[in-house]
């Protein structure tokens, strides 16, 4: 399975990427044209000078384009600010990490922001404040006072030349006498003093120069003037000084002098300063009022852009720290697929770029581990296939094997071993052979062992005695030390294979011979020593009548004669045990016929017999009848006159085995003569020829069965004998079964 | 989003209501009267209200104060609609000037200085202006002329003029108000 890559995975969060994306561009460029429309606007007004109407509709756009602009720039940074809360809510990774940055921003922007905003404001009140309420306005005003005594004293300089044009024209508006009346005035005028004449409005004679403008601003005061008749007066511009008087018949003299033009600048810088101060007066609150807004915007303008610097900034580090992370977390997850989408030249782009090299890398280690795994996989299979196909062979034969390892574990154990020792503990295998065997075969070994290392080849074998439970078996144990190559000891194996049967075997050949030796030699006698003392009590039971002694050597002769008889055809019958005739036939009847046998002889046991399965089966239904005959007659004298025995045919049809069990609630027999049970000629009973276990075991045997004893609950013996229920393969005749007891051991 | 949204609701709802309700006088054109005949025809009418007392501290303070008048005539039809004889667009402006200490009335044919600021404000709201009309002009028929104000500029000194570019300090406009003319 492959993971989308971290970075560049599902779409949703490529969308997601590209819409920060964009918003990013939308805040930056909506910043750049705050500004910059801010700036055009300030310096629009001295460009522009006087605006026109069009101008004015382009002013208000584009203020209105500002504050739409600085409206979305809110929206755009107030929505980053309320997404990332909302990420911190829901504890997304990388939230917390960004909150803190965007906050530290502002507050390291908003806080010197404020107090340069609160210093400014207080700054420019103050100014406006002292610079409408102090001296300037006073020391305006007295310049402007002074600039108008100094154009008075000016005009009235020039009223002798005005009041002798007016009165040479006296009496006369003769256009004519004009240019006389003129000279004769020029010398009472200063130097650079025009004298014009106006007759209704208009100007009518001229002696000097005056620029356009100052006369056109004469004419507009001379129409101002009042009245008719005699009049006179001064007139005063920021250009000019003039001195006018009206003669009787309606003719207007002025004299008037321009003034230099720095003079005349000075003085239009004063009005000018002088209107200025008292607009600013009139305009104190809106002007102010206009300077914090203008603050306010660039305030606003600096936090906003100042948080979101700071949110870029944040993204910048929180975003490869959340892509590692994802990535991170991938990689635990055991994907290695994983790359991160980051391209950058800072150390994140180093990291980003360390991490995908670092996958690829794991990614390459984790394909070798899988090709070496499997290839191990393989060997440990083939090494197990192995293990299992030697424990099979090691469970299939009759030798116990041991397998010690040179630290003294055992590497491996068979189950014949388990069962000859009677290791019955779990997961031998790995630990210390001494705590899993018992001290004397762990001694046994030990000393086998120090023999093999004398030993040339490292091996050794010899016929030991151990006692196993309560019994002492022979066992022919070889020992074998392992060493590689190079000599290194590598541990030992110890094989064990039992004796006692082997032994018990040769035992059962050697009676056998006996009996048939015995049978022999003792037959042939018996029937002369019987013929004979019969012959003695026919011929001389008369002579020797009164004499009784006689007639009871006699008998005692013939009934042991009869004993030995007795015997003389059950050591044959043990001799010659014939081969088993098997045959298809009802188990259940046979036996059920012997047990009736014996309820009959033995009423005072209670005889039960009971039947599991389907009757019929292969067997020999003589030896069968015999071999349950000896059972019930062992059982029955070990019994006496009261008890029960259970007599149970069990045939499992699909184990395709047969097993009588004859169990009986008697005293049991006592566990030192378990290992002797079967054996010839081994009994307690008096008058047994311990021959009926014997030949028990002989007949199962044959059958391809075994037979076993184990302990009764509560009390008393059970007998198993099981044999399959097919005809067998006949093993040779004479050998006999194995014997097992309770433990499941053979015996 | 919705806490932008109350926001701004909660703004809309903060303001004052009824902030426009109690205000100045509104200020109008009044006493429209005149005649017409020949090619012209000539409107006097009256600009009342139109000069607050700030307008008036500043005009004194040498802000120079401009009106645009616009007045239009036409020959009224009782079940036809009017038609269009003539219009006129008449600017008149005042300023202080300290220097000299008058009231300079700008006007279209010509500048006027007057001493004191109560002859400068009646000279800026009483107008005859002429206006020249298009069609023959019949004895006895309806006309009437349409006249409408509006403060034009205020002239504000350079550096004043930076800092309230973007601002009207005093908004004055007047309705469309209506007079009949004589046709004699």
């Amino acid at each position: 399975m492959t993971a989308p890559p971290v970075g560049q995975p599902a779409p949703s969060m490529g969308a997601e990427h590209a819409k920060l994306r964009r918003e990013r561009w939308a805040i930056g460029i909506v910043a750049v044209l705050v500004a910059a429309l801010t700036f055009f606007e300030a310096h629009l007004a001295a460009v522009g000078g006087a605006v026109t109407f069009s101008s004015n509709i382009v002013i208000f756009a584009l203020i209105n384009l500002n504050v739409v602009f600085v409206v979305l720039l809110i929206f755009l940074v107030t929505r980053n600010v309320f997404k990332i809360l909302l990420d911190r809510r829901r504890n997304l990774l990388g939230a917390k990490l960004r909150s803190r940055l965007v906050l530290i921003f502002i507050c390291f922007s908003l806080i010197p922001t404020m107090l340069l905003f609160i210093a400014a404001t207080n700054i420019t009140t103050t100014s406006i404040k002292s610079w409408i309420g102090g001296r300037v306005g006073q020391a305006l005003t007295g310049a402007i006072d002074i600039a108008r005594e100094r154009l008075e004293e000016e005009a009235r300089a020039l009223s002798p030349a005005a009041e002798s044009a007016a009165a040479g024209l006296l009496g006369t508006v003769d256009p004519a006498s004009f240019p006389r009346v003129l000279e004769s005035s020029r010398s009472l005028a200063p130097a650079g003093t025009a004298l014009l004449f106006f007759e209704k409005d208009a100007e009518v004679a001229r002696d000097g120069e005056v620029p356009p403008a100052v006369r056109a601003e004469v004419l507009t005061r001379i129409k101002a003037v009042n009245g008719d008749g005699d009049a006179k007066g001064t007139l005063i511009g920021d250009e000019f000084a003039a001195a006018w008087r009206r003669t009787p018949g309606g003719v207007i003299v002025v004299a008037v002098r321009s003034l230099p033009p720095a003079e005349a600048a000075r003085i239009r810088e004063i009005t000018k300063a002088y209107d200025e101060y008292h607009q600013v007066r009139l305009l104190d609150d809106p002007i102010r009022a206009s300077y914090v807004g203008i603050l306010i915007l660039i305030t606003l303008l600096i936090v906003f852009s100042a948080s979101w610097m700071g949110i870029y900034l944040a993204r910048q580090i929180t975003v490869p720290v959340q892509l590692l992370a994802e990535g991170t977390e991938e990689v635990a997850r055991g994907n290695l697929d994983v790359s991160l989408d980051y391209r950058s030249r800072d150390e994140f782009g180093t990291l980003v770029a360390s991490f995908n090299r670092m996958t690829a890398d794991l990614k390459a280690m984790k394909g070798n581990l899988e090709e070496t795994n499997a290839s191990l996989t393989r060997t440990y299979d083939e090494l197990r296939r192995r293990t299992q196909f030697i424990e099979t062979i090691l469970d299939s034969i009759s030798t116990g094997v041991i397998v010690i390892d040179r630290h003294g574990r055992i590497a491996m154990i068979n189950k014949v071993a388990e069962r000859l020792l009677r290791i019955h503990t779990d997961g031998a295998v790995g630990r210390m052979y001494r705590e899993v065997l018992r001290e004397e075969h762990y001694e046994a070994i030990r000393s086998l062992y120090r023999e093999a290392g004398e030993a040339a080849g490292g091996q050794v074998e010899r016929q030991v005695e151990l006692v196993v439970g309560e019994t002492r078996i022979a066992f022919r144990v070889s020992l074998t030390a392992l060493r590689d190559d190079a000599g290194e000891y590598m541990g030992l194996v110890a094989a064990f294979d039992d004796l006692s049967q082997t032994m018990r075997l040769q035992r059962v050949l050697a009676w056998r011979e006996v009996a048939r030796r015995i049978a022999h030699d003792i037959r042939n006698p018996l029937t002369p020593i019987q013929l004979s003392t019969e012959r003695m009590q026919r011929k001389y039971a008369a002579v020797h009548a009164e004499d009784p002694v006689f007639a009871e050597c006699t008998e005692a002769i013939l009934s042991e004669v009869n004993t030995l008889k007795h015997l003389v055809d059950e050591f044959t019958r043990f001799a010659r045990m014939p081969v088993p005739r098997v045959e298809e036939g009802d188990l259940p009847v046979e036996i059920r016929t012997v047990v009736e046998t014996y309820r009959t002889s033995h009423p005072g046991i209670r005889w039960e017999f009971r039947q599991e399965g389907p009757p019929r089966l292969w067997f020999d239904p003589v030896q069968i009848r015999r071999a349950v005959t000896n059972l019930l007659d062992n059982a029955a004298a070990a019994l006496g006159e009261r008890g029960s025995v259970t007599v149970t045919c069990t045939h499992d049809e699909s184990a395709g085995r047969a097993r009588i069990d004859v169990a009986d609630d008697g005293p049991g027999i006592p566990l030192g003569d378990r290992g002797r049970l079967f054996e010839p000629y081994f009994s307690r009973r008096e008058g047994g020829t311990g021959l009926g276990l014997a030949i028990v075991s002989a007949i199962a045997n044959d059958h391809g069965g075994t037979v076993r004893m184990r302990d009764n609950t509560p009390r008393g013996t059970v007998f198993e004998i099981e044999f399959p229920a097919h005809p067998p393969a006949m093993e040779k005749t004479g050998s006999m079964a194995p014997v097992i007891d309770d433990g499941g051991r053979e015996i | 989003m919705r806490v932008l949204i109350a926001f701004f609701t909660l703004t809309l709802l903060g303001l004052p209501p009824g902030s426009s309700l109690a205000g100045p006088p509104v200020p109008g054109i009044s006493e429209i009267s005149g005649t017409i005949r020949g090619g012209e025809a000539r409107v006097r009418f009256t600009l009342r209200n139109a000069f607050t007392p700030e307008m008036v501290e500043a005009l004194k303070s040498g802000i120079e104060i401009s009106f645009k008048i616009t007045v239009e005539v036409e020959r009224v039809y009782r079940r036809w609609f009017n038609r269009p004889m003539g219009q006129v667009r008449y600017t008149r402006s005042v300023r202080y000037d300290a220097l000299s200490r008058v009231y300079r009335l700008h006007r279209d044919d010509g500048d006027e200085l007057l001493a004191d600021v109560l002859a400068a404000l009646d000279r800026m709201t009483r107008f005859e202006v002429v206006v020249p009309v298009t069609g023959g002009v019949e004895k006895g028929k309806p006309y009437r002329a349409r006249v409408r104000a509006r403060l034009d500029k205020v002239g504000l000194s350079e550096p004043l003029r930076s800092i309230f570019f973007f601002s009207s300090l005093w908004d004055v406009e007047t309705d469309w108000a209506r007079g009949n003319l004589q046709a004699p």
